[in-house]
């Protein structure tokens, strides 16, 4: 079986110190305002039952991609090993796949003007190392690896803790795993936003 | 529970006006062919007299549509590229073909239409007899033969015009409709929604274009015409109707959807309703219906101006809300999504109008507008002994 690239993020261990946030904008050069990974912070409750929760979020590389499927020119790829890709050659930036994306993934880069987003850094994986985050997470949060080998951390950490994703129901089967991640992360709470709630 | 996000990135609305703008034209475009090709295709009598006017505006507001694309795109240079690559999965790769087959099976029945004014024409001498000279490709044959053909490639190329029209409007549909990331999007009804509001405001612009070309070409408006005008309002008040009942079964089901389809619908009612409520489905549908299920308003031109002006503007509401209402809503955060109109847009949306209006304008005084009932002009300056056009848009 050929290698599938995924990503666990086991929050009981994220400290919310963004660093990957940081060695991803320096290891590929992303441009201010714009974001392939990022983190999310919130505090739920009132003093003195309070909490405080974080994701870090970065593209799922979705073994089923609404990017990948709406691309009018085929710009936007996957390896066999699931990593999805954009062709900076080819892709004319017709902003489709931002428009959807389930997880707010991509942007437009206005320096090369094509649309972008993470890669699992490619040019690191393939040279054998690991992506710049999970390589700078100082909380140990983060493991990159091939789901389809048994030994690898992130199938070890699949087989034995309870996970879940962003978004289940969206059909694009986001590789991203969460171990212990708050649902009122996992997706905006709509009805606090625009209102409506009771 | 109380929950506050103190950390998050902001997000950008990439979709804004331009692409609002672009589904707009195709439907006034598709909308407005349908309506007059009733005469040449459905055989509708009295709609013959408006399928040059009809078509003329449907091939010219579908030609500057993809423009609004192309200054949307962040590598215009690479639009080639949708012609190279497809991707059969995205509704985008669709309408590349059609919108070039659209356009072009438009121009051929176009052709046919006006061939035989072409060549009445061509002795009048100037500037128009050699752009008819040039347009006939040499085909000045005028035997009974030939006119048969015309009528029969002309309902030919119409008949295909038609399927290919709700094809162009209805993929746009299925460019939202097929984004499941988005609630307020994602649903069958789309592209049938948007071929209704469609019809309604094709309908409303072809109205107004054609009471400037008749103003303009003949005068006046003539006792014909105004029937006609009374008749399509009629029709018109059906198409809001219908696009009504669509509306509310769209947004009864998306109340009663997901979470996200309830918040959608709620932010349709509250944080976007002057727009949504006021000016898209009160000032849009409601105003105009009220005033064209009164049979005396539409006989009335103004009253039907107004209304097909309101349509007209409850339409680009629509479509502007649909469109970057549908990005306001959060997919990952906490926060609406801003949009600011960027003045560049409004310069690009301002321009293409222009240059529609222009070249409409230019096509609509250059082009033979005579038709079956609108000789007696001819006949009251003398030019002309015995009427020739008639039947000459069939
Ligand atoms: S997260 Fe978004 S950008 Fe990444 S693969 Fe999935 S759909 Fe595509
Ligand atoms: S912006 Fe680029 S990658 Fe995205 S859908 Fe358009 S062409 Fe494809």
């Amino acid at each position: 079986m050929g290698k599938r690239y995924a990503m666990v993020i086991d929050l009981r261990k994220c400290v919310g110190c963004h660093a990957c946030e940081v060695a991803c904008k320096s290891e590929n050069n992303v441009p201010l305002g714009v974001n392939r990974s990022w983190v999310e912070e919130l505090e739920t409750g009132k003093f003195p039952n309070v909490s405080r929760h974080r994701l870090p979020r970065l593209c799922n590389h979705c073994e089923n991609p609404s990017c990948l499927n709406v691309c009018p020119v085929k710009a936007t790829y996957q390896l066999e090993d699931g990593t999805v890709l954009v062709d900076y050659e080819r892709c004319i930036g017709c902003k489709y796949c931002i428009a959807a994306c389930p997880y707010d993934a991509r942007f437009i880069n206005r320096e090369r003007k094509t649309a972008e987003k993470c890669t699992y850094c490619h040019d690191r994986v393939a040279a054998g190392l690991l992506p710049a985050c999970v390589n700078t997470c100082i909380g140990g949060a983060r493991y990159f690896g091939d789901l389809n080998d048994p030994q690898s951390e992130v199938a070890k950490l699949l087989a034995t803790e309870a996970v879940t994703v962003s978004k289940p129901e969206t059909n694009n089967r986001p590789q991203t795993y969460y171990i212990r991640a708050d649902e009122k992360a996992l997706r905006p709470n709509l009805l606090n936003i625009v209102g409506g709630g009771k | 529970m109380i929950t506050v996000h103190f950390f998050d990135v902001p997000h950008e609305i990439y979709w804004g006006l331009l692409i609002a703008l672009y589904f707009y034209y195709t439907g006034m475009s598709a909308g407005s062919f349908i309506l007059t090709s009733l005469g040449t295709v459905f055989g509708i009598e009295k709609y013959k007299k408006v399928s040059k006017v009809g078509v003329i505006m449907a091939i010219v507001l579908l030609l500057f549509a993809p423009l609004h694309l192309l200054f949307d795109l962040s590598q215009p240079g690479r639009f080639i590229n949708l012609f190279t690559h497809v991707n059969l999965t995205s509704a985008m790769s669709w309408g590349v073909y059609l919108l070039i087959l659209y356009p072009a099976c438009l121009m051929i029945y176009a052709w046919f239409l006006f061939r035989q004014d072409f060549v009445k024409g061509l002795n009048q001498g100037g500037f128009k007899a050699s752009l008819y000279r040039f347009l006939l490709f040499g085909k000045t044959d005028m035997s009974e033969a030939s006119k048969e053909n015309d009528k029969k490639q002309a309902k030919f190329f119409g008949t295909l015009g038609v399927p290919l029209a709700l094809a162009v409007h209805g993929y746009t549909g299925f460019i939202l409709g097929n984004v499941q990331a988005r609630a307020i999007w994602h649903t069958p009804l789309m592209p049938i929604i948007f071929l209704m509001s469609a019809m309604v405001s094709g309908t409303g612009l072809f109205i107004i274009v054609l009471m400037l070309v008749e103003k303009f070409k003949f005068g006046r408006l003539n006792e014909d015409i105004k029937a006609l005008i009374a008749d399509i309002a009629n029709l018109m008040k059906w198409f809001i109707v219908v696009d009504g009942a669509l509306m509310i079964i769209y947004f009864i089901v998306l109340w009663y959807s997901s979470e996200s389809g309830y918040a959608a619908g709620y932010f349709l009612l509250h944080n976007e309703g002057w727009s949504f409520l006021g000016l898209e489905n009160i000032l849009g549908m409601l105003v105009p219906l009220l005033i064209l299920l009164s049979k005396k308003a539409r006989q009335s031109l103004p009253a039907v101006v107004i209304a097909s002006v309101l349509t007209i503007i409850g339409v680009l509401a629509m479509r502007i809300n649909l469109v970057i209402g549908g990005q306001k809503l959060p997919l990952t955060g906490s926060k609406i999504v801003e949009y600011v109109t960027s003045g560049q847009d409004i310069a690009i949306v301002l321009g293409i109008a222009l240059a529609v209006i222009v070249v409409l304008s230019f096509l609509y005084s250059v082009l033979p507008m005579n038709r079956p009932g609108a000789q007696e002009r001819a006949e009251i300056q003398g030019n002309k002994t015995i009427p020739t056009t008639k039947g000459v848009a069939q």
